[in-house]
């Protein structure tokens, strides 16, 4: 049996803040354990508030931080023993980062075209800066755009979402297995939101690269997810087939996830307003 | 707790359609940012001929994406403004200011003397709003007393009046806003920002930096005070969730211009501009995995925004009029304004 291409098993991570009473124990992630399997590329969706863990957890698949209890493991090897230049660089050719804001990934003052081609020759195949341009081109038209389009341009001449597709495409020029991405939606505008979001369909589909999303929002959990993990304080409270779960959640926090959405809904409604008065939800100030 | 039964039911009057009056009216409004370095001009049309009104006790509603203008409107709207951004053309005129003058022609001790007691804004960054090394009774005094008079026990008393009244601990009044959570320091701001009972209250992305689960609360708290004091609110967010939770009427900005205008449920449940409609349709829900297309392109550059219709060149839609004239906010059905060629009757 092949081993899974990420396998987490009792992952835990505890932080530690040293105050005038002694150390005090901050557990942000714990006990995750979880597998994507290699040979079926899927979307693997974390989902939480602002506290829950969930970008601590997406920091340790990236290897940018150690698990202090469990095992992260990238096709059988554990992520921790990546150390030096070498392992590293495999490491980072098989798992890509997007992060939130474009405009804080990439440096203002370089142009954009550094960065693809610095990755095609760093994790990629390219050898020489003509290759590196044709494959900072397959990539970029992968994801809409294409090289004369963005060569020699600085982040802020793009769009928020033009600048999330280059982070992308600056992902798959590693020919990556797996592309952790957090909340790579929330900064770009309504307009531009589904067409990235379908855009990370594509590449399950297309290139089978799998795909781990950290959200807040669950609508477009639902949209694009095969399995969901639903974390509260750095606890998982349930998981499960995206769409099964969030028909119908059954722990409470995460059916208070899933009231918190507020519901764009008036289909048949036409101009009585009166569903506003539904404060049910409302807890005690 | 916040229950129905508590609210005031005098929205029904703006619900049904009965005239209310008018407390802002924008008519025709051109921001531009304008600047001049070393003998080159550039000019931003950031707001470009934005008309429309805000009646009293309702909450209306402004959606558009990053760089459409909301923010500029917002400035130009409160007479926020500092060069390079001007007003070019067009009036702004609340119903409070003595003589109805436009606001921008007021003198700054008028401006002053309105300045949250008639007119006042909460923000989206509360540790910004609040001062992080005083308790929150010194942010109230700071801000409020000026304009409320009164000293030492019975402003205390009105502030702790307030926040019975907005359903909030008095005990927070002591604590510092970094022991407060998001959702608290908001709800702080959002008491801060009505304590004087303001007559108009601008909301710029209040709930963005907050968490879903908090998100909702705070909304339904900000539409509680709305009801109870009976003023009109301006609520402006990218977030069409938000806008359907609250808002009663809501307006959706393009590149500078409005482009549809009704009643909240009438934009979901019939939007006719094409971008709306996008908007709308592409937005995903809970139950319902149905592939929903991106819009192709990119907002506009606003310093050289496309001819004739801003939309065109990512609208499905476009014929060759709308490449050469701009279409105006027509009034499509009762209370729905649309500013689009091919809706309006004539041809594209």
């Amino acid at each position: 049996m092949m081993a899974p291409l990420l396998g987490l098993s009792h992952v835990s991570k505890i932080f530690g803040a040293t105050g005038p009473l002694g150390r005090r124990r901050v557990p942000a992630v714990s006990d995750v354990s979880f597998a994507l399997q290699a040979e079926a590329p899927e979307i693997f969706t974390i989902v939480g508030q602002s506290g829950s863990g969930k970008t601590t957890l997406a920091r340790m698949i990236l290897g940018m931080e150690a698990p202090s209890e469990g095992s992260i493991r990238l096709a059988g090897n554990d992520i921790g023993h990546a150390r030096g230049a070498r392992a590293r660089r495999l490491f980072m050719a098989t798992v890509q980062p997007i992060f939130q804001n474009p405009f804080e990934a990439f440096n203002p003052l370089r142009q954009l075209d550094y960065y693809l081609f610095l990755t095609a020759r760093r994790f990629g195949q390219a050898r020489d800066q003509r290759q590196a341009q044709t494959s900072a081109d397959v990539a970029l038209r992968q994801v809409g755009l294409s090289l004369p389009e963005v060569a020699g341009r600085y982040p802020h001449e793009l769009s928020g979402g033009q600048l999330q597709r280059a982070a992308i495409a600056r992902a798959l020029l590693a020919k990556p297995k797996l592309i952790v991405a957090d909340e790579p939606v929330s900064m770009v505008d309504a307009s531009l939101r589904m067409s990235i979001v379908n855009l990370f369909k594509t590449l399950r589909d297309e290139l089978g690269i799998s795909l781990i999303y950290i959200t807040h929002d669950l609508a477009t959990a639902y949209y694009i997810s095969d399995r969901i993990l639903i974390m509260h304080e750095g606890v998982v409270v349930e998981s499960g087939d995206a769409r099964t779960v969030l028909a119908d959640p059954q722990h409470p926090y995460s059916r208070q996830l899933k009231d918190a959405v507020l519901v764009p809904d008036f289909a048949g409604t036409s101009v009585v307003h009166d569903t506003m008065e539904m404060s049910g939800t409302q807890r005690p100030l | 707790m916040m229950t129905a039964a508590a609210l005031p039911s005098d929205k029904k009057c703006v619900a049904s359609g009965q005239p209310a009056t008018a407390v802002l009216q924008v008519k025709g409004l051109k921001a531009y940012y304008r600047t001049r370095h070393f003998g080159v001009e550039r000019e931003v049309r950031a707001v470009d001929g934005v008309t429309f009104e805000v009646r009293s006790n309702e909450i209306y509603g402004l959606a558009g994406e990053s760089s459409s203008g909301k923010s500029t409107l917002i400035k130009a709207i409160a007479a926020a403004m500092r060069p390079p951004l001007e007003i070019v053309g067009g009036t702004v005129a609340f119903a409070f200011v003595p003589g109805g003058k436009d606001l921008h022609q007021a003198t700054s001790a008028e401006v002053a003397a309105i300045r949250w007691r008639k007119l006042s804004y909460i923000m989206q960054g509360s540790m910004s709003v609040l001062n992080p090394v005083r308790r929150v009774r010194r942010s109230f005094e700071d801000f409020a007393a000026p304009h409320l008079g009164g000293t030492g026990a019975s402003f205390e008393a009105r502030v702790r009046e307030h926040f019975a009244l907005v359903r909030l601990d008095p005990n927070v009044l002591d604590a510092y806003p970094h022991e407060l959570s998001g959702g608290m320091r908001q709800r702080v701001t959002i008491a801060l920002a009505t304590i004087c009972r303001p007559d108009f209250v601008i909301a710029d992305e209040p709930t963005t930096a907050l968490d879903v689960v908090v998100q909702k609360d705070v909304l339904g708290m900000i539409r509680n005070i709305q009801r109870e004091m009976g003023s009109s609110l301006l609520l402006v967010t990218h977030d069409l969730g938000v806008h359907a939770y609250v808002t009663d009427r809501l307006a959706i900005m393009y590149a500078g211009r409005l482009v549809e205008e009704a009643r909240t449920p009438q934009v979901f449940a019939s939007p006719q501009h094409p971008y709306t409609r996008h908007l709308i349709a592409s937005l995903p829900r809970i139950g319902d995995a149905a592939p929903r297309a991106g819009l192709a392109g990119a907002p506009p550059n606003l310093a050289s925004p496309p001819s004739g219709c801003r939309f065109h060149p990512r609208c499905p839609l476009a014929g060759d009029r709308c490449r050469r004239e701009t279409p105006s906010m027509t009034v499509f059905a009762p209370d729905h304004r649309v500013a689009c060629f091919a809706v309006s009757g004539g041809t594209a």
